[in-house]
C-alpha cells in the first residue's frame, strides 16, 4: 500500500484526494462519509460574495420597502433581526464541519470586489479555516477592458486577501489566460500559496422554443481531464507553489494522471455527487492499486514524473502535439 | 431611584414590554391597531426572552379574539399570569369571556388600543366605542393618554389586579397613542418586581383549579342563588379604586411619577372645566395651561379610572369653585341621554350634591369629539370653554365637525394656535415604499435617546397598498410634548416625491419663513418654472427657503434603488439644525449600523455612501420675487366626473375630507360604486406599451392584470371612427369566429401600477429582437398623454358580441371587468380572481366580503373599484365583519331566494292573464349568458304588460320582477377568515343546500394586518407568530369541504393555469348547491418580487405544493369519480419552490437544521396528499338515489 501523504499549501494531508468546492459541504454527514472514505481535506462550497450581496440587498429592499408603509401593518414578514443575511450561516456550517471531521477544512470564496472579499476572509480566518481558496473568474463582456486590466484587478484582490489573513491562500483559476504560467508567477509574487486548475462554469445553451438563453451546470467527465493535465504539466515546472487539479477526475486512473502531471492534490466533486461521498474509497483504492502496480511507494514519488521537464517526450505537452492530434483526426463518416 | 433611562417608543411597544414581563401565557389574535403588541410578544418569545420570573411566556395565536379570550380565561383559571391585546371588534368578540373573568374575580390585565367599532362603515382608527361597549363586563377601565402613561398604567394595572381581584381593561387611543412615538422613561425589571405583591401573586396561583384541592367553578345557578351571589362581588368593586390609587402611590415612590384616579390640571379655583379621558386630555392640558397664562380660570380633569367609578375620588379631585363642566366622550351612543362618561359624571355630581358633599350642581354639558381619530385640537378645547361661557350653551354638542344636519356642532376659531416657538415642527410627505416613515422614526430615536430633548412622531397613511402616501409629523422640543394633534404650522416641510406637488396642497402647513425641501431630479436652477402656481405663490408669500435634492439619484448611485430614507434624513438634519451637523451625521451613521447591521455589511456600506453623498446633491433655490407660471395643479378628479364625486370624493382625495359637513354623507353607509376610475393616481414610473406587430392576441396580459389597467377588446372596424391619433388596433386573428373584427390591447396609463406582470407573461417575442415582447416597458411620462386619450376612446368602444364564443381563458378577458383600479398592491395575486369573477357574472353579482385586504381594496374610501356597465348594472357589494362573512352571504342568498320564489309564484299565479310562452320562458331554468340576456328582454315585456294591470298581484310582481334574473352570490374573503376566524360559519354554510359560491383568496397569511400565520400558512414558512417557521401542515380546507359530498370544491392558481380557473368558476356557478374555490394568491408577505409570481406559482403546482383539482359532486351520477386532478404528478423538488421565497428562506438562514426538517416534512406532506388525491380521483361512488 503506497503512502498517499501529500503536502499542499503547507498543510500535510493524509491523501491527495480532496473534496472540491461543491454542495456536498452543506451536508455534514456526507462530508464525514467522504473523510472516512479517505478524503485528505475538505473544500467548502463557495461563499459567493455576489450572491450574498444580492440576497442582502434583495432582502433589504424587500423588507424596507414594506416597512412602515401601511397603517395596519408595520411590516409584512417577521422582524428581520431574527435571521441572518451575512456570512454567518456559512461560518456556522464551517464550524460544524470542523467539529465533525479531523482533516483540514478549507473555505472557498467567490467574489467580485476587493472590498467584499476582505471582510469575509477575515471572518473565515477567525472561524478556524485551514486555508482559503479564492475562486477568481471574470467573464469579459466589455471590449473596453483588456486582459491585463482584468489580471491586474484579480492580483489586487489576491494581494488584499493575503495581506489581511495569515492563512495560506490558493487560487482557483479559469483556463482563459493567454499565459497561464506568467499569471501564476504573478499570483505567487502576490503571496498565493497555490493554484488549482480549472474552474468549471455554467454552460449557456439556447432554448429553441422560447428563443432564449438557458443555463445549467452539468457534471464533469473524464474527457475534461486532458486540459487540466496539460496545465498541471506546465505549471509544475514553472512555479514552486502548490498546484491542484480540479475538474474531470472520475477514477483512480484519472487521479494518477493528475499526480503524474504534477498535482499536489486532486479535487473531486462531480464523481462524488454522482456516486456518493463514499466513492472516494473506490478512487483511493484504484489509485493505490496503480501506484503499487507501478512500484511507487508513495504518491509523492509519482508526482510530476510526466511534467513538462521530466516527461519522456516533453514536446508531447507542447503545441506540436496539438498539430499531430489534428493530423490524426479523420471525419467520422470516413471511419469504418 | 436610579438615573432614568429613556427610550423612544410607541405605546404598543411600551405596553407590550411591561405585559410580556409580567405574564406567563399570552393568547393573541391580530387586529389593527393592537397587532403590534402581540407581534412584539411573539418575537421576544421566539428569541427566548424571559419574563420577570425567568421563564419565556407561552405566546399562542388563536383563531379569533373569541378564541384568545377563551384561552386567556382557561389559563387564568389554571393559575397562570395571563394577558392579551386587542381592539374594536376583537374586544367585542371577547365580551362573553370578559363577563366570566370578571364574574369570577380573576386577576387579569387586558390591553386595548381603542378603536372604532364598525357601524355604517369599518374604521381602523381610534375612539372609545369599543371600550365603552365593554363597560358592562365588570372589568375596571383604566385610561392612558400617552406612551409614557400607557407603559406606567400597564404596570399599575397588572400589579393592582392581583390585589383588587377585579380584572383591568387598560386602554389608550388607537394610532394617536398606540402608534405615536415619543420619549418614554422605561420601567426596569426591578421596579416591576417591586410593584408585584408576592402574597397576592401566591394567592392568585393558589386559586388555580387543581385536583389536589378541587373546587367547581362555572356552575349554573337558579333564581334562588344567582342574584345574591352576583351581589357578593360588591365589596371588591368598592375597594378597587383605593387599591388602584394605592398602587399609583406605590408606583410614584418607585418612579417619581404620580398618577391619580382623577388628575386635575388647571386653575385651583377654576370655574370652567372639561372632563375627558384618553389622548385628547393631553391636548386639553396644553390648552388649559395656555389659557391660564392668559388669566382664565379653566381646568381639565383627566379620568384615569372610569370604572369602578369612585365618586369620592372624583369629587375630591374636582375644584369646588367649578361652575360649568363639559364632559367629552370619544364615542357615540345613538339615542342615549348622553354618552357614557357624561352619564357617569352627571350621576356622580347629582349623588354628591344630594349627599351634600358638593354644595350645588354645576352646569353640565356633554359633547362628542374625535370619533375614528378625528382631530382634536387646542382650538376645539378653546371652543368648548367658550361654549361653557355662553348663556345658551348647547347641552349636547359635537366638536371637530360641521353638523349641518342636526346642528350639534360648535364653532371653532381655526386661527387659535398655541404651539410654542421653541418646539421644532416638521412635516414630511412620503411614498409608502420610500422609507420616509422609517427614516423619521430613526430621527426621533436619535433626538430622543441621544439628546436631552423630547421628540414626538405621528404618522398617517392612506389606505392604498400601491403608491400609498405617508405623512409624518415630527416635533422636537425641550419639554415633554403633549400636542396630540397634527402640526398646523411647520418650520420644515419635506416633499419626498415631486408628484405630491401636483396632487395636494403640501405647503398648507408651511409657516412664514419655513424651509421647504423637495426631492426631485430637477436641478435648482430649473425647478422654479415647473412648480404649479399654487406652490410658487405659497413659497413667495410665506418667504420660504426652498431646497432641492436629487435623492433618487443619490440612492440609485449608492445601489439602494429608490430608497431615499438615509438621504432625506441627512438633508433634514442639515437644514433643520435640530442638532449640530457633524453630531447628527455621527448619529445617523450609528443608527444605520444598528438598524441595518444584521442585514449585512453591504446594506450598511451602501447606506453610508448615500449618507455621505446626500449633502452634495442638495442645493438651495434662489426664489424669484414673482410667480412665473400660470399652470395650476391638475384637477384631482376629471371635470366630467359625477356630482357626488365632485362634491365629496374630490375633497376626500385631496385630503380635505375634514371640511365636509355632515349633510355631505349618506346616513346609512351606502355609497355609489365605480369611483376608482375618477382617481387618476399615475403611480407607475414605467407602463406597458403594446407592440401590435408582435402580439399574438392571447390576452394573457389582460387576464393577469391585478388592476384591470390593461384591457383587450374585439370590436367592429366601424368603431374606429373618431379614434385619436395614437390609438392602435389590428385585425382580430386569433379566433375564426371573430374574423373581420378588430383587436386592441390598451393600457390605462394613469391606473397602471407598473407591476410588470403583463410583460412577464407575454409569450410573444419579436423573432429578430427576442428582447422585444408584444408589451414593452416604457416611461409613463413619455406615453401618458397619448395612452390616456387612447384609453378613453377604448373604453367607449362597444365590444363585439361574444356570446357565441365559449367562455375560456382567451375569451374571458375580452369581457368587460366590473372591478378596476383598486388600491391593491402592485402585483397583487388576489385581485385578478375578483376581476375575473366580475367578468364572468358581474352584471348579476352579489358579494359578501370578509374584512381583510379584499375589503380594504374593495371598499375603502375615498374611491372604490367595483363598477357598473352602460346599463348601470354591476356587482353589489357589502362587508359585514371578519368573522361572519359566510353567514352574511348565506343570509343574502336566503333573501334573494325568498324574493325570487315569491316573484315566481306570483308569475305562476298570473299565468292566466299573461301570454303563456312568455311565462314559460320566464320560468325556464337559466342556462348561460344569452339566456340572461333574453330573460332581461322578456322582463321588459313583462314589465310593460304589468304596467297596465292594476291588480295587487301585478303591483307586487312589478316590485319583485328583477329577481327573475338569477343573482350570483359569492362569498369572498381571505384565508384568515376562511381557515380561522370564519371557519365555523363557512363550514356551516357548506353544510347547506343553498346555492352560494365561496371564493377563498388564499395568501397563506393574514395579509392585511401584516403577515401573521393562519391555518393556511404552509409548513416551513416564517410568518408572524411563527417566526421560526411553521411546523404544522397547512389545513386541507378543500378536503374538509369534499367530505360533505355535495359541495363543489376546486383549488386553482390563475397566474399559471387560468384555463382551469375559468372552468372552476363556471362550474361552481352552475353547481346547484354550495361551492368553494380555494385560490392561490401570491402576496407581498411571501417575500419575493411579485413580477415572478407566475413562475413561482408554476413551481408551486409542479412541486405538488399547490395541486390543482376540481371536485364536482354531479360527476357521481355519471359514474365518475367526483375528484379530477388538474395538475400532474409532481416533478419538481419542493425545495426548488421554497428557496425562492423569503418566508421559507429566512427559516433556512436562521436554522438550516430546522429548515431541513421542515422541508422534509413538507415533501412528505406533498407526497401523502398527492397519494390521497390520486386514490380519491379513482374512487367510484354509488350514485345517490333521488326520490321520485
Amino acid at each position: 500500500m503506497a503512502d498517499l501523504t501529500t503536502t499542499w499549501l503547507g498543510l500535510t494531508l493524509k491523501s491527495p484526494l480532496v473534496v472540491a468546492a461543491s454542495p456536498l459541504s452543506n451536508d455534514v454527514e456526507a462530508i464525514a462519509a467522504a473523510v472516512s472514505a479517505g478524503a485528505g481535506a475538505i473544500i467548502m462550497h463557495s461563499l459567493f460574495e455576489e450572491q450574498l450581496i444580492e440576497e442582502q440587498m434583495g432582502a433589504h429592499r424587500f423588507l424596507d420597502a414594506r416597512t412602515d408603509m401601511d397603517a395596519e401593518a408595520r411590516t409584512f414578514l417577521p422582524d428581520v433581526d431574527v435571521f441572518s443575511m451575512g456570512a454567518e450561516p456559512y461560518l456556522a456550517q464551517m464550524e460544524k464541519l470542523r467539529q465533525r471531521v479531523d482533516v483540514p477544512v478549507i473555505a472557498s470564496l467567490n467574489g467580485t470586489t476587493p472590498g467584499g472579499w476582505t471582510d469575509y476572509a477575515r471572518q473565515i480566518e477567525a472561524h478556524g479555516a485551514s486555508a482559503i481558496e479564492l475562486n477568481l473568474y471574470e467573464i469579459a463582456t466589455s471590449a473596453d477592458i483588456s486582459g491585463t486590466a482584468i489580471e491586474d484587478m484579480q492580483l489586487r484582490v489576491v494581494e488584499s486577501i493575503v495581506s489581511l489573513v495569515k492563512l495560506p491562500v490558493t487560487v482557483k483559476l479559469s483556463p482563459f489566460y493567454a499565459s497561464l504560467p506568467a499569471f501564476v508567477r504573478r499570483l505567487q509574487s502576490a503571496g498565493a500559496k497555490g493554484v488549482s486548475v480549472f474552474n468549471r462554469f455554467y454552460q449557456p445553451d439556447i432554448d429553441l422554443d422560447e428563443l432564449d438563453v438557458d443555463r445549467h451546470l452539468v457534471f464533469s467527465n473524464s474527457s475534461e481531464l486532458p486540459l487540466r493535465l496539460h496545465a498541471l504539466a506546465i505549471l509544475s515546472t514553472t512555479t514552486p507553489i502548490s498546484i491542484g487539479c480540479t475538474g474531470g477526475v472520475h477514477s483512480g486512473g484519472d487521479a494518477a494522471k493528475a499526480i503524474l502531471s504534477g498535482a499536489h492534490v486532486v479535487q473531486l466533486a462531480s464523481v462524488l455527487l454522482e456516486h456518493g461521498p463514499a466513492y472516494i474509497e473506490v478512487i483511493s483504492h484504484e489509485l493505490n492499486q496503480w501506484l503499487d502496480e507501478k512500484g511507487y511507494t508513495s504518491s509523492a514519488e509519482a508526482r510530476g514524473v510526466l511534467a513538462l521537464n521530466s516527461a519522456p517526450n516533453p514536446h508531447a505537452w507542447e503545441r506540436l502535439n496539438y498539430v499531430r492530434i489534428l493530423d490524426g483526426w479523420k471525419p467520422r463518416t470516413s471511419r469504418r | 431611584m436610579d438615573s432614568i433611562k429613556y427610550q423612544t417608543l410607541d405605546a404598543n411597544e411600551a405596553v407590550a414590554r411591561v405585559a410580556y414581563r409580567l405574564s406567563e401565557v399570552i393568547a393573541i389574535y391580530p387586529i389593527t391597531p393592537a397587532s403590534a403588541m402581540g407581534e412584539y410578544a411573539d418575537a421576544w418569545a421566539a428569541d427566548g426572552q424571559h419574563n420577570l420570573w425567568g421563564t419565556t411566556p407561552d405566546v399562542v395565536e388563536m383563531q379569533s379574539e373569541g378564541g384568545a379570550a377563551g384561552a386567556v380565561h382557561g389559563a387564568l383559571t389554571a393559575g397562570a399570569l395571563t394577558t392579551t391585546f386587542t381592539a374594536s371588534q376583537g374586544l367585542l368578540l371577547m365580551l362573553p369571556d370578559l363577563f366570566k373573568i370578571a364574574g369570577e374575580l380573576t386577576c387579569f390585565c387586558l390591553h386595548v388600543a381603542a378603536r372604532t367599532v364598525a357601524t355604517h362603515a369599518l374604521s381602523i382608527f381610534g375612539d372609545h366605542s369599543d371600550v365603552m361597549a365593554a363597560r358592562g363586563t365588570g372589568l375596571a377601565l383604566l385610561a392612558s393618554n400617552s406612551a409614557q402613561e400607557a407603559q406606567d398604567l400597564a404596570a399599575i394595572g397588572h400589579a393592582a389586579t392581583l390585589l383588587a381581584r377585579v380584572p383591568v381593561l387598560h386602554f389608550f387611543d388607537g394610532f394617536r397613542t398606540s402608534h405615536e412615538i415619543s420619549k418614554v422613561a422605561v420601567l426596569e425589571d426591578d421596579v416591576l418586581m417591586q410593584l408585584i405583591d408576592p402574597d397576592a401573586l401566591r394567592a392568585h396561583r393558589a386559586r388555580a383549579l387543581d385536583p389536589d384541592h378541587p373546587v367547581i367553578r362555572g356552575t349554573s345557578q337558579n333564581p334562588d342563588a344567582y342574584f345574591q351571589s352576583r351581589e357578593a362581588v360588591e365589596p371588591f368593586y368598592a375597594r378597587c379604586p383605593s387599591v388602584i390609587d394605592d398602587m399609583m402611590a406605590r408606583f410614584a415612590t418607585l418612579t417619581g411619577r404620580r398618577y391619580h384616579l382623577f388628575d386635575y390640571v388647571g386653575h385651583p379655583e377654576a370655574e370652567r372645566i372639561v372632563i375627558l379621558m384618553g389622548s385628547g386630555a393631553e391636548c386639553a392640558h396644553e390648552t388649559v395651561e395656555h389659557l391660564m397664562a392668559q388669566g382664565e380660570r379653566v381646568g381639565v380633569l383627566k379620568v384615569r379610572l372610569f370604572r369602578p367609578f369612585s365618586v369620592e375620588h372624583f369629587i375630591s379631585a374636582l375644584p369646588s369653585s367649578v361652575k360649568a363642566i363639559a364632559v367629552l366622550d370619544r364615542t357615540k351612543e345613538p339615542g342615549s341621554v348622553g354618552e357614557p362618561l357624561l352619564l357617569e359624571i352627571t350621576s356622580a355630581l347629582v349623588e354628591a350634591t344630594a349627599r351634600g358633599t358638593r354644595a350645588s350642581l354645576p352646569r353640565i354639558i356633554g359633547g362628542r369629539y374625535g370619533l375614528s381619530s378625528k382631530e382634536f385640537t387646542p382650538a376645539m378645547v378653546k371652543a368648548i370653554f367658550d361654549e361653557l361661557s355662553r348663556d345658551s350653551a348647547k347641552t349636547r354638542f359635537t366638536v371637530g365637525i360641521r353638523d349641518d344636519v342636526s346642528g350639534s356642532s360648535i364653532e371653532i376659531d381655526q386661527s387659535f394656535d398655541i404651539e410654542a416657538d421653541d418646539v421644532s415642527r416638521a412635516v414630511f410627505y412620503g411614498l409608502g415604499s420610500d422609507g420616509t416613515v422609517s427614516a423619521n422614526k430613526a430621527t426621533i430615536k436619535i433626538i430622543g435617546e441621544e439628546t436631552a430633548g423630547f421628540a414626538q412622531g405621528h404618522f398617517e397613511y392612506d389606505s392604498r397598498k400601491a403608491g400609498s402616501t405617508t405623512i409624518s409629523y415630527l416635533r422636537f422640543g425641550p419639554r415633554p410634548i403633549r400636542s396630540t394633534y397634527r402640526i398646523q404650522r411647520a418650520q420644515f416641510v419635506a416633499i419626498h416625491d415631486p408628484e405630491f406637488l401636483e396632487r395636494r396642497d403640501v405647503l398648507a402647513t408651511a409657516m412664514p419663513g419655513a424651509t421647504v425641501l423637495i426631492n426631485t431630479p430637477i436641478a435648482a436652477d430649473r425647478i422654479w418654472d415647473v412648480l404649479p402656481i399654487e406652490v410658487q405663490s405659497q413659497l413667495i408669500d410665506r418667504h420660504c427657503r426652498l431646497f432641492v435634492v436629487d435623492g433618487y439619484g443619490v440612492a440609485e448611485r449608492a445601489g439602494l434603488d429608490r430608497r431615499i430614507n438615509t438621504v432625506m434624513q441627512t438633508c433634514f438634519f442639515a437644514l433643520s439644525k435640530v442638532l449640530p451637523l457633524d453630531e447628527a451625521m455621527r448619529h445617523i451613521q450609528k443608527s444605520v449600523e444598528e438598524t441595518f447591521g444584521r442585514r449585512g455589511p453591504e446594506v450598511v456600506r451602501r447606506n453610508i455612501v448615500a449618507l455621505e453623498s446626500a449633502l452634495e446633491a442638495m442645493s438651495e433655490v434662489t426664489l424669484p420675487t414673482q410667480i412665473s407660471t400660470t399652470r395650476s395643479r391638475p384637477l384631482s378628479v376629471p371635470a366630467d366626473a359625477p356630482d357626488f364625486v365632485q362634491r365629496v370624493t374630490r375633497l376626500l382625495i385631496e385630503g380635505h375630507g375634514d371640511a365636509l359637513p355632515v349633510s355631505a354623507f349618506p346616513p346609512d353607509g351606502c355609497w355609489p360604486t365605480g369611483t376608482s376610475r375618477y382617481e387618476k393616481r399615475a403611480i407607475a414610473l414605467d407602463i406597458p406599451i403594446w407592440q401590435p406587430d408582435v402580439c399574438v392576441q392571447c390576452n394573457f396580459c389582460s387576464m393577469i392584470c391585478p388592476h384591470a389597467a390593461i384591457r383587450t377588446k374585439v370590436f367592429s372596424p366601424a368603431a374606429l371612427e373618431g379614434a385619436p391619433a395614437g390609438f392602435r388596433a389590428v385585425p382580430e386573428s386569433f379566433d375564426p369566429e371573430l374574423e373581420g373584427l378588430l383587436y386592441a390591447v390598451q393600457v390605462a396609463p394613469e391606473d397602471c401600477t407598473g407591476c410588470g406582470l403583463c410583460i412577464e407573461v407575454c409569450p410573444a417575442k419579436d423573432r429578430l429582437q427576442p428582447r422585444r415582447k408584444a408589451l414593452v416597458s416604457e416611461p409613463l411620462a413619455e406615453h401618458r398623454e397619448r395612452e390616456r386619450e387612447s384609453f378613453k376612446f377604448f373604453e367607449g368602444i362597444e365590444s363585439a358580441p361574444l356570446a357565441a364564443l365559449p367562455i375560456d381563458k382567451r375569451s374571458a378577458p375580452l369581457r368587460p371587468p366590473y372591478f378596476e383600479f383598486s388600491g391593491a398592491c402592485a402585483g397583487c395575486g388576489e385581485t385578478p380572481y375578483i376581476r375575473l369573477l366580475t367578468q364572468l357574472f358581474g352584471d348579476r353579482l352579489v358579494i359578501a366580503n370578509a374584512t381583510g385586504c379584499s375589503s380594504i381594496y374593495g371598499g375603502n374610501l375615498p374611491t372604490t373599484p367595483y363598477t357598473t356597465d352602460r346599463h348601470g348594472r354591476g356587482p353589489a357589494w357589502s362587508n359585514s365583519l371578519f368573522e361572519d362573512n359566510a353567514e352574511f352571504g348565506l343570509g343574502m342568498r336566503l333573501a334573494i331566494d325568498v324574493q325570487a320564489g315569491r316573484a315566481r309564484s306570483l308569475l305562476t299565479a298570473m299565468r292566466g292573464s299573461l301570454p303563456s310562452p312568455l311565462v314559460d320562458a320566464l320560468l325556464s331554468a337559466p342556462v348561460d349568458d344569452s339566456w340572461v340576456e333574453s330573460q332581461r328582454a322578456r322582463l321588459e315585456e313583462l314589465s310593460r304588460l304589468l304596467q297596465n294591470d292594476p291588480s295587487a298581484d301585478a303591483r307586487a310582481l312589478l316590485d319583485l320582477i328583477h329577481h327573475l334574473v338569477p343573482r350570483s352570490v359569492w362569498i369572498v374573503g381571505g384565508d384568515g377568515w376562511a381557515y380561522d376566524i370564519g371557519y365555523g360559519g363557512l363550514d356551516h354554510v357548506l353544510a347547506s343546500h343553498k346555492k352560494v359560491n365561496i371564493l377563498v383568496l388564499d395568501t397563506e397569511v393574514y395579509s392585511n394586518t401584516g403577515g401573521q400565520q393562519s391555518k393556511a400558512t404552509p409548513i416551513g414558512a416564517a410568518a408572524k407568530f411563527a417566526t421560526a417557521g411553521k411546523s404544522i401542515r397547512k389545513k386541507d380546507l378543500g378536503l374538509l369541504a369534499m367530505s360533505y359530498g355535495h359541495v363543489y370544491v376546486a383549488e386553482v392558481a390563475m397566474q399559471a393555469k387560468s384555463a382551469q380557473t375559468v372552468r372552476a368558476f363556471l362550474e361552481a356557478e352552475q353547481h346547484p348547491g354550495p361551492s368553494i374555490i380555494i385560490a392561490h394568491s401570491p402576496c407581498i408577505a411571501h417575500g419575493y418580487d411579485l413580477v415572478n409570481a407566475p413562475a413561482q406559482q408554476r413551481r408551486a403546482i409542479e412541486s405538488g405544493v399547490w395541486p390543482l383539482y376540481r371536485f364536482d359532486p354531479r360527476r357521481v351520477d355519471q359514474g365518475e369519480a367526483p375528484l379530477q386532478l388538474d395538475s400532474g404528478e409532481p416533478h419538481l423538488d419542493v425545495a426548488d419552490y421554497m428557496t425562492n421565497e423569503a418566508r421559507f428562506r429566512m427559516v433556512e438562514l436562521r436554522s438550516p437544521e430546522r429548515y431541513a426538517t421542515l422541508l422534509q416534512a413538507a415533501r412528505d406532506g406533498v407526497a401523502q396528499r398527492r397519494a390521497l388525491y390520486e386514490q380519491l380521483s379513482h374512487i367510484h361512488l354509488p350514485p345517490e338515489k333521488h326520490d321520485g
